[in-house]
């Protein structure tokens, strides 16, 4: 056997996607923007150690007024000071949302999209129960019932969130146990739980992995709107919870909306180009061009 | 063989002697008995059906994709499974292998009722019985490495202990022409050829007694093809292996097998050993098939009359009443029409190597 | 013999991500009206780069001709306009391919499709066109085809299908058809009626075949003439029974030899397939001024992996590109 002499080296498939996604330059900026968002939001408090509680400064300072450089908010509180602790509680919520959305929707997918039969119709039904909420109202009423806490706006979100992962999962599971390296697995004798976990999953993970990073912006969205329309813990500082307490003086002073806003913004548009980046690099039909 | 190899899944199978086999062109020597101590798989009556669904009000139907075959392949040797798509020769290996769930018939590997094992069991006892599958490219997993996909039965079944599987991969490797180096690579490093190679010794490395080789050649280039026959007769001999080979293509039939059962519509047609079958033929589609295939060989395009049989296959949920080829048969009658007919004997001595055993299903056959 | 279609020192280059690679390497060939040539070899030899390059598809951006003329009567089709090269393509040209699951729109009629075709390239009316349409299935004996034209391509066997690709091709009596795999996805007892088809269609419209395969069967059975590609270079051509009993270069060799054929009189005798060790090349080693099939060749010398063989001609128009062709 002669054949692919020239290739000496293992070379993990996932190191081809790896290479593939550094070629695309916006999810490369995008992902630079990520960690330094991430890192402000980390040690940025630290920092800037000025509680964004306070009452700082007169009311409605304009940025740059007197060392504050987004100036203050209604309350005199320092802009500045709130978006960088906000920053850290967008974060947070948008992570756990999409973790446990995940955890949930894949483990429902995998389940319905491996077993099949009855299994696959209950929890489907039950998926498509989910689905069919009106997603703002049903999380509005979760968090009106049990409290406007982080936990539990987090918990909200992820709730009605989970079912396009479920969906996701359960379609590449569909796919992938049809194909013929999971019959040769049954045939040398695996285990159910070891086909679903270490034959099917790791192959379905991509378009997961997309979604995922997709469902953090979209869980950040969320906190914002719940926190617009006031259903948020008073006393912990987010972006959203800015843009809610300022709304009443949008006219007056439109820079303590737009701030916010742009966080925001700034966040979700990177969050979407770094996924957009990820589609492509995992998707293999893209990368051999 | 190496002494790793020992450890089996069942006592059963122990009996089964690596000797390299008896001479397969002997075998054949003595007429079959009835209860042959020498075989390994016996497959009686098996059906399988597949649920088809109609309309939201219609009646749920069921497609018999194999229907009532029977047939048994001695140690050492290696019968094929012919025929075209919507045979069901696909399906009834699957069936064997229990990779699909069986509706009737028995299928007994040695002395083991293969359909009588529990899930555990039969898990288990998938060390005997091993697969090759056609597609080389999604076959692998395309996240393991060439030695863990290898490995991957050895794991599963638990029958050798863990401190003996690198050197039973690593052998694998060897014996079916891979380098040592290229266990680290991935599926994707990998020509087709190749991959298949990796197939074989996934399918090797529980030392099973029986190999299904599902079009183990079709998706190749046809140069690699020789490679991978050769291989697969070059095991047979080394380990005593007894394959059941799935093939449309006729040239690799002939080349690979003892005997071969022809398929149409999840019924057997014919089935013979290799010289009757090919220099014999008796069912009309046994005789088109053959006719139909191109050969470099001249003397035989001009020696042969090229049967084109019209139409396709009839659709397999309303079946014909009688003879399911009938509809495309060159030399049909009104009894073709009307009743199916019966896998029968049909012994011609026609020449001194033949072994004279031959069935075929067809009222014109006497 | 008065080529109806010439092709000359053509070079076609793809761009790939390790540079750029001459997938088809200073090919040249001629065919006649009438008459059916066989290109065979494995996959990524060129085969069916060369068809695409004939009907003006080659991939854009990724693929050009970079040198060499395509005379179809005269003209040469490399310096044709798009506007030119379509009406070429449906009206001269035509092509057939290995999938005819794909290649069928599944949102129209067989007979939608059909009639479209002769609509663009003939200008009929509607009406005629479908009338047309029913004929050409007929033709290409699809049962009850004045009641099949409406029916969609799901609605069709494998072979059907590949039946209305060939209708399509036919619709405008092309002068020349090109053939790629048409029968690879297919059952053999299908094949067979697919290549009957043909070899009437042939007799009966004069049209010339191309036909592109990897199984030696077939080329036995179908072709007049055959050229052996290996890694884009014509290493063989002559004709097909001069090749087959003869074959001048150590590769067609090995393709005649490596596969197991069904002959007149089968007996107990079986010897070991002869194998052509290794693969095709990768894209970056073509090109080379060397023999690109040495590293697979049981008969190389030190030549040939100095310099590209030149085609040698012997009797009867058999050409090899070895240099040790005598010898064989």
């Amino acid at each position: 056997m002669s054949g692919n002499t020239n290739i000496d080296q293992a070379r993990h498939p996932a190191a081809d996607a790896v290479a593939m996604f550094f070629k695309n330059k916006p999810a490369i900026v995008a992902l630079f923007v990520l960690v330094l968002i991430i890192i402000a939001g980390l040690i940025g408090p630290l920092l800037y150690p000025i509680d964004p509680f306070d009452m700082v400064w007169a009311p409605f300072g304009l940025p740059g007024e007197d060392g504050f450089i987004l100036g203050t908010d209604y309350l005199g509180r320092d802009l500045f000071a709130g978006i960088l602790h906000g920053t850290r509680v967008s974060l947070q919520v948008g992570l756990t949302a999409a973790l446990m959305t995940v955890l949930i929707g894949v483990t429902v997918g995998a389940l319905a999209g491996y077993f099949l039969g009855w299994v696959e119709e209950v929890l489907m039904r039950i998926t498509e129960f989910f689905q069919v909420l009106p997603t703002l109202l049903f999380s509005m009423v979760i968090v009106a019932l049990f409290g406007a806490s982080l936990p539990m706006i987090t918990f909200a979100i992820g709730l009605v969130s989970w079912p396009a992962v479920a969906r996701i999962t359960r379609a590449e599971f569909l796919r992938i146990r049809e194909l013929e390296y999971v019959t040769a697995s049954r045939a040398a004798g695996a285990k159910n739980l070891k086909l679903i976990f270490k034959v099917i999953l790791p192959n379905a993970l991509p378009p997961i992995i997309v979604q995922a990073a997709l469902m953090v912006g979209s869980a950040i969205l969320f906190e914002a709107g719940l926190s617009f329309l006031g259903l948020t813990d008073p006393n912990i500082v987010s972006w959203g919870q800015i843009i809610g307490s300022n709304r009443p003086y949008i006219l007056d002073a439109s820079y303590t909306v737009t701030f916010p806003g742009l966080a925001i913004f700034i966040t979700v548009l990177c969050l979407s180009l770094v996924g957009d980046g990820l589609n492509d690099a995992l998707n293999p039909k893209l990368r051999q061009r | 063989m190496s002494q790793e190899h020992t450890g089996q899944a069942d006592g059963a199978s122990s009996s089964v002697a690596h000797t390299g086999q008896t001479d397969p062109l002997t075998v054949h020597s003595k007429t079959k008995p009835v209860v042959d101590a020498n075989v390994l798989l016996r497959v009686d009556n098996l059906r399988v059906r597949f649920p088809v669904k109609g309309g939201l009000f219609a009646r749920k139907q069921w497609l018999n994709a194999v229907d009532d075959i029977s047939f048994t392949i001695r140690r050492g040797e290696t019968l094929a499974l012919v025929g075209e798509s919507g045979s069901g020769k696909t399906t009834a290996a699957l069936a064997v292998a229990q990779l699909v769930k069986t509706y009737q018939g028995a299928i007994k590997l040695g002395d083991t009722d293969w359909l009588a094992l529990s899930d555990e069991q039969l898990r288990v006892a998938r060390a005997r019985m091993q697969f090759i599958f056609q597609d080389p490219y999604s076959s692998l997993n395309p996240r393991l490495k060439a030695e863990d996909i290898v490995r991957e039965p050895l794991e599963s079944l638990q029958s050798v202990p863990r401190a003996d599987h690198q050197g039973i991969v690593d052998r694998m490797f060897e014996s079916v022409g891979l380098r040592a180096e290229q266990k680290k690579l991935f599926p994707h490093q990998f020509s087709g050829g190749q991959r298949q190679r990796i197939g074989i010794a996934r399918a090797l490395v529980t030392r099973p007694e029986l190999i299904i080789c599902d079009e183990p050649v079709s998706a190749l280039d046809v140069a690699v093809q020789a490679q991978i026959l050769n291989l697969l007769k070059q095991l047979q001999q080394d380990y005593g292996l007894t394959y059941l080979l799935i093939s449309h293509d006729l040239g690799v039939v002939q080349h690979m097998c003892d005997s071969i059962a022809v398929m149409y519509m999840g019924k057997i047609v014919e089935h013979a050993d290799r010289l009757s079958l090919f220099n014999n033929p008796l069912h009309p589609y046994t005789q088109a098939l053959l006719s139909a295939v191109p050969s470099v060989d001249r003397e035989l395009r001009q020696k042969r009359k090229r049967i084109v049989i019209q139409g396709d296959i009839p659709d397999a949920l309303n079946l014909p009443s009688g003879c399911r080829f009938a509809s495309r048969c060159p030399r049909v009658t009104d009894i073709c029409r009307t009743t199916e007919p019966e896998l029968k004997r049909h012994d011609v001595k026609q020449s001194a190597q033949s072994s004279g055993e031959h069935s075929v299903a067809c009222h014109l056959v006497d | 013999m008065t080529a109806l279609l010439r092709v000359e020192n053509l070079r076609i280059e793809l761009a790939t991500r390790l540079g750029v690679a001459p997938v088809i390497d200073d090919v040249s060939f001629e065919l006649a009206a009438g008459e059916t040539l066989s290109f065979v070899g494995e996959s990524g030899c060129g085969k069916s780069m060369t068809a695409l390059a004939i009907m003006g598809l080659l991939p854009d951006k990724v693929g050009r001709i970079a040198a060499g003329k395509i005379l179809f009567n005269g003209e040469d089709m490399t310096q044709a306009s798009d506007e030119r090269l379509r009406s070429l393509r449906g009206n001269d040209i035509s092509m057939i391919f290995q999938e005819p699951m794909t290649s069928l729109n599944p949102v129209f009629t067989i007979g939608e499709q059909i009639a479209e075709v002769l609509r663009r390239h003939k200008q009929m009316d509607k009406r005629d066109a479908w009338k047309r349409a029913a004929e050409l299935l007929d033709a290409v004996r699809i049962p009850d085809a004045t009641h099949r034209v409406g029916h969609y391509p799901h609605q069709l066997s494998g072979g059907q299908r590949q039946r209305v690709m060939i209708a399509m091709a036919l619709a405008c009596e092309p002068k020349v058809l090109i053939a790629d795999e048409p029968t690879t996805a297919l059952d053999v007892t299908i094949q067979a009626q697919i290549f009957d088809l043909l070899e009437d269609l042939r007799k009966d419209m004069g049209t010339a075949i191309i036909m592109i395969t990897h199984d030696m069967g077939v080329v036995a059975e179908m072709a007049d003439r055959m050229i052996v590609m290996y890694a884009g270079r014509k290493i063989e051509q002559g004709d097909v029974h001069t090749v087959l009993d003869h074959p001048r270069h150590p590769y067609t060799k090995g393709l005649i030899a490596c596969v197991p054929h069904l002959v007149a009189t089968l007996d107990e005798h079986r010897p070991p397939l002869t194998e052509v060790s290794g693969i095709v090349p990768g894209l970056q080693e073509f090109g080379k001024n060397e023999c690109l099939f040495a590293s697979r060749c049981d008969r190389v010398v030190e030549r040939c992996l100095r310099e590209r063989p030149t085609e040698q001609r012997f009797d009867k128009d058999q050409v090899s590109a070895c240099w040790q062709a005598n010898t064989l």
